[in-house]
C-alpha cells in the first residue's frame, strides 16, 4: 500500500466523522443565525419582506430610546440575577464540597435537581401563587400581624423577575462550583493554616482564588441564557417589568416586524457577547496559573 | 539538647479503629528525628497530631513545655512539608515563599522580598522567584515547600515523606541536602518515611512505629545493630533467623577463663599475615577495627557482666554477650538473627575463620557493588542470605556452588 492511498484513506475517513457533526451543526447553528443576520438587514413592507440590504432596523433602535431602555434593563435584571444566584449558589456549592461526607455528594447533587422535576412553567405559577398578591407571603404576613396590607412590590415587577430567574439558574451556578472545589487538593488548606493563617482567611487567600473558574462560568452560564429569557418577565413582570426579549418576540410575532425583530435579536446579542467575552478573558487570567 | 516535643500518652481513635496506641516520645531541640513504619503504622497520623491538624483522643502533646490541646495549626510552632508539597498553584515561586509572611508582624514588610531570596538561595532555587508555581519539577517543588516552612524560622519542621515522589537518584541527592540543612538551620526535623534506608542515612534517632504503637526508639546504629524485637528486625535491613537454644548463661570470668571459644582454632591464622579477606570480615562486624579478634572479643566478655552460650541449629554453638539478647535472658529456645552481610562466603584458599561450615549456593542475586547469596546449610532450616562486596578478582559463585560460610559471634542477636 502506498503513501498515497493511505492518505487518502486517512482523509476519507476523516471526512465520514466529521461529516455528520458538520452538517448537524451548520443547519442547527449556522442556518438560523445566518437567517437572523440576513432578515435584520431587510426591510418589512406591510406583508412581505423587501429584501434589499437596508441598514433602517439598526438606525431605528439607534434613534428610539425604548429599545436602548429595554436592553439596559434586560442586562441590568441579568446580572442581579447573575450576582444573586452565584452568590448564594457558593456556600451551597462549598458545603456539598467539604462538610458533605463523600457518599452522600452525589444524593446531595441529586436533591438540587428536582425543581428540574417539574415544567419551568409550574415553577412560574407557583412564585406567582407565592408571591401573588393573596399569596402565601402576603397572607403569612398579614396572619402574623407584621403588615396590614399585601406587599405589591414582590409580583409583576422586575423583583418578582429577578427571584424567579434566581431560583431557576441556582443548580446550574452550584454545580460548575462545586467541580472546582471539589478539584480543590485539601493539602493546599493545611498548608495555608500550617503557614499561618486562620481558616477564614485560607479561604480568601487559597479557596477563593482558586475555585473563581468554577464561578466565572456560573456566571456566564446563568447570564447568557437570563438575558434571553422571555417567558418569565412576560408571567411575572407585569407592565414595568418587560425585558428586550419580551420585546424581540412582540415584532415577531404581534407587530409581524421580524427584520426589526431579528435586528434587535443581533443587537442583544452582540451585548451579551461584548460582556461574556470579558468574563472568558477574566476566566483565562485565573486559568493561568492552573493547569 | 533540651527537650523540645514531648508526647505523654498520646492515643488516637477514628471510630473504633485504634490509630495510635500510648505513645510516649521525647525530641530534642535540634534533632534530626525520624518516625519510620510500614504504610497505615500511623507514623503521618502521629506527624499531623504533632502539626495540630489532628486532635487526640487522649494524652497530651506539649511544645516548648507549652500545652497544644487547643491550639490550632495556624499557632503553633511548627510548619510542615507536605508530602504533595501543596504548592499554591494560583501563586508564583516568591509569593508561595512568602505566603507564611504576611501574618508575622515582627517581621518588616520591607525585609520580606529580601528574606524570600535568601530562602529561594538556600534551597538552591535563586532567581527562580517569578515562575510559576506549577512550571516546576518534583524536585523543585520539594525545593520550594522546604524555603517556605523554612523562611518562617519554625521551631520543627515536619516533613511527611517529602522525598517519596522522586526519583532515586534525586532521593539520594535531596537527603544529603536535607541533612546539610538541618545541620545549617539548627531546626529540629520530624521526618514520616517508609523507607529504612532514608531514615537510616538521615536522622540522629528513629522511631519505629508498628500498628499505632512505637516499636523501638534508638540512634540509626542502635536500631541496626540490636534490633529489639523481631519485626524491628526484619523491617529495617535484610536479616536471617534461626531456631536456636541457650545452654549456658555465665559470668564473664568464667567464660574468658574457660575453653576456647567454640569453632575456633587458635593459631591457625597468622596474626601477622595480611589476609584481606579475614580484614574484609572484621570490618563488616565492625567498622575500624583490625583483624586481630581474639583481644577484641575478649575485651568485650570482660566488660560485660554475663555470657551466654547459645546453639544453633546448623551453626553449632556460639558465645554471646548479654546485650545481644534482650534483657532478663534465661536458658530456652530463643530466635537468632544474623545479619546478611555479617556473614561470609570463604573462597578458595582463604584462611578458615572461627566459626565456619560447609554449603551449597541455592540463589545468586547479582547487584552490582554487591551480590546477595542463598545458602543452603546442613540443618540449617532455611537458607542464609549472605551480603558479599564484589572486590576485585573475587568470582560470583554459580548456583549449586560449594562453598564455606564464616560467621561471627558477635554479630548474633537473640530475640
Amino acid at each position: 500500500m502506498s503513501v498515497g492511498t493511505s492518505l487518502t484513506q486517512d482523509q476519507s475517513r476523516a471526512i465520514r466523522l466529521l461529516g455528520v457533526p458538520f452538517v448537524y451543526a451548520v443547519l442547527l447553528l449556522a442556518v438560523p443565525l445566518g437567517a437572523i443576520v440576513l432578515f435584520s438587514f431587510w426591510a418589512q413592507d406591510f406583508m412581505a419582506v423587501d429584501t434589499t440590504f437596508t441598514l433602517d432596523n439598526y438606525r431605528e433602535i439607534a434613534d428610539s430610546p425604548i429599545y436602548a431602555m429595554l436592553l439596559q434593563r434586560s442586562l441590568m435584571v441579568s446580572g442581579i440575577v447573575t450576582a444573586v444566584t452565584v452568590v448564594l449558589a457558593y456556600p451551597v456549592a462549598y458545603f456539598i464540597s467539604f462538610h458533605v461526607t463523600p457518599s452522600k455528594k452525589s444524593l446531595w447533587l441529586f436533591l438540587i435537581t428536582i425543581p428540574f422535576w417539574t415544567s419551568y412553567l409550574i415553577r412560574v405559577f407557583l412564585w406567582k401563587v407565592i408571591l401573588g398578591y393573596n399569596g402565601v407571603i402576603n397572607s403569612g404576613l398579614i396572619q402574623v400581624g407584621l403588615i396590614e396590607e399585601p406587599l405589591t412590590f414582590i409580583l409583576y415587577n422586575v423583583n418578582a423577575v429577578i427571584i424567579t430567574l434566581a431560583h431557576a439558574f441556582a443548580p446550574f451556578a452550584i454545580l460548575p462550583i462545586f467541580v472546582v472545589l471539589e478539584k480543590i487538593d485539601r493539602s493546599l488548606l493545611e498548608a495555608s493554616q500550617d503557614l499561618g493563617e486562620s481558616r477564614l482567611s485560607t479561604f480568601f487567600r487559597v479557596t477563593l482564588p482558586l475555585s473563581m473558574p468554577g464561578v466565572v462560568g456560573a456566571v456566564l452560564i446563568v447570564f447568557i441564557p437570563t438575558v434571553g429569557d422571555y417567558v418569565t418577565p412576560e408571567l411575572m413582570g407585569g407592565a414595568g417589568g418587560k425585558l428586550i426579549a419580551n420585546m424581540i418576540q412582540t415584532q415577531f410575532l404581534q407587530l409581524n416586524n421580524a427584520p426589526l425583530g431579528a435586528a434587535l435579536a443581533i443587537v442583544a446579542m452582540l451585548c451579551v457577547t461584548a460582556i461574556a467575552l470579558v468574563f472568558v478573558f477574566l476566566n483565562r487570567r485565573w486559568l493561568r496559573g492552573r493547569r | 539538647m533540651t527537650d523540645l516535643i514531648k508526647l505523654r500518652g498520646v492515643n488516637k481513635y477514628y471510630g473504633t479503629y485504634h490509630a495510635l496506641r500510648d505513645i510516649d516520645l521525647t525530641i530534642r531541640a535540634g534533632e534530626f528525628f525520624s518516625l519510620l513504619g510500614p504504610s497505615g503504622c500511623g507514623k503521618t497520623t502521629l506527624l499531623r497530631v504533632i502539626a495540630g491538624f489532628e486532635g487526640v483522643s487522649a494524652g497530651t502533646v506539649m511544645i516548648s513545655d507549652r500545652d497544644m490541646a487547643n491550639v490550632p495549626p495556624n499557632q503553633r510552632p511548627t510548619n510542615m512539608v507536605f508530602q504533595s508539597y501543596a504548592i499554591f498553584p494560583h501563586l508564583t515561586v516568591a509569593e508561595n515563599v512568602a505566603f507564611g509572611l504576611r501574618k508575622r508582624s515582627d517581621i518588616a514588610k520591607s525585609a520580606r522580598a529580601g528574606l524570600v531570596e535568601e530562602a529561594l538561595e538556600m534551597v538552591a532555587l535563586g532567581g527562580y522567584g517569578k515562575r510559576a508555581a506549577h512550571a516546576l519539577s518534583g524536585g523543585q517543588r520539594q525545593r520550594v515547600a522546604l524555603a517556605r516552612a523554612l523562611i518562617l524560622k519554625p521551631k520543627v519542621l515536619l516533613l511527611d515523606e517529602p522525598l517519596s515522589a522522586l526519583d532515586k537518584k534525586m532521593r539520594e541527592h535531596m537527603q544529603v541536602e536535607l541533612i546539610r540543612l538541618q545541620r545549617h538551620v539548627g531546626i529540629t526535623f520530624i521526618l514520616v518515611t517508609h523507607d529504612q534506608e532514608e531514615a537510616l542515612v538521615m536522622s540522629d534517632r528513629i522511631a519505629v512505629m508498628f500498628a499505632g504503637e512505637i516499636g523501638q526508639m534508638d540512634d540509626p546504629e542502635t536500631l541496626y545493630r540490636r534490633p529489639k524485637s523481631r519485626r524491628v528486625a526484619e523491617f529495617i535491613g535484610k536479616m536471617n533467623f534461626l531456631p536456636g537454644q541457650v545452654t549456658a548463661l555465665s559470668a564473664a570470668g568464667e567464660a574468658s577463663s574457660g575453653a576456647p571459644l567454640a569453632g575456633h582454632a587458635p593459631g591457625t591464622v597468622p596474626p601477622n599475615r595480611t589476609n584481606r579477606l579475614l580484614t574484609d570480615l572484621m570490618d563488616k562486624i565492625a567498622p575500624g577495627t583490625e583483624a586481630n579478634a581474639d583481644t577484641d572479643t575478649a575485651e568485650e566478655a570482660a566488660a560485660s557482666p554475663e555470657v551466654m552460650t547459645v546453639d544453633i541449629a546448623g551453626l553449632g554453638a556460639a558465645q554471646i554477650s548479654v546485650d545481644q539478647a534482650p534483657e532478663g535472658a534465661k536458658l530456652g529456645e530463643v530466635a537468632v538473627g544474623i545479619r546478611p552481610e555479617t556473614l561470609a562466603i570463604l573462597f578458595e584458599g582463604e584462611m578458615p575463620k572461627r566459626h565456619e561450615c560447609p554449603g551449597v549456593v541455592d540463589e545468586v542475586v547479582y547487584y552490582g557493588d554487591m551480590t546477595y547469596y542463598d545458602v543452603r546449610i546442613k540443618d540449617v532450616p532455611q537458607p542464609l542470605t549472605i551480603a558479599m562486596k564484589n572486590l576485585i578478582g573475587r568470582p560470583v559463585l554459580e548456583v549449586g556452588a560449594a562453598c564455606r560460610v564464616a560467621w561471627d559471634d558477635r554479630a548474633l542477636v537473640l530475640f
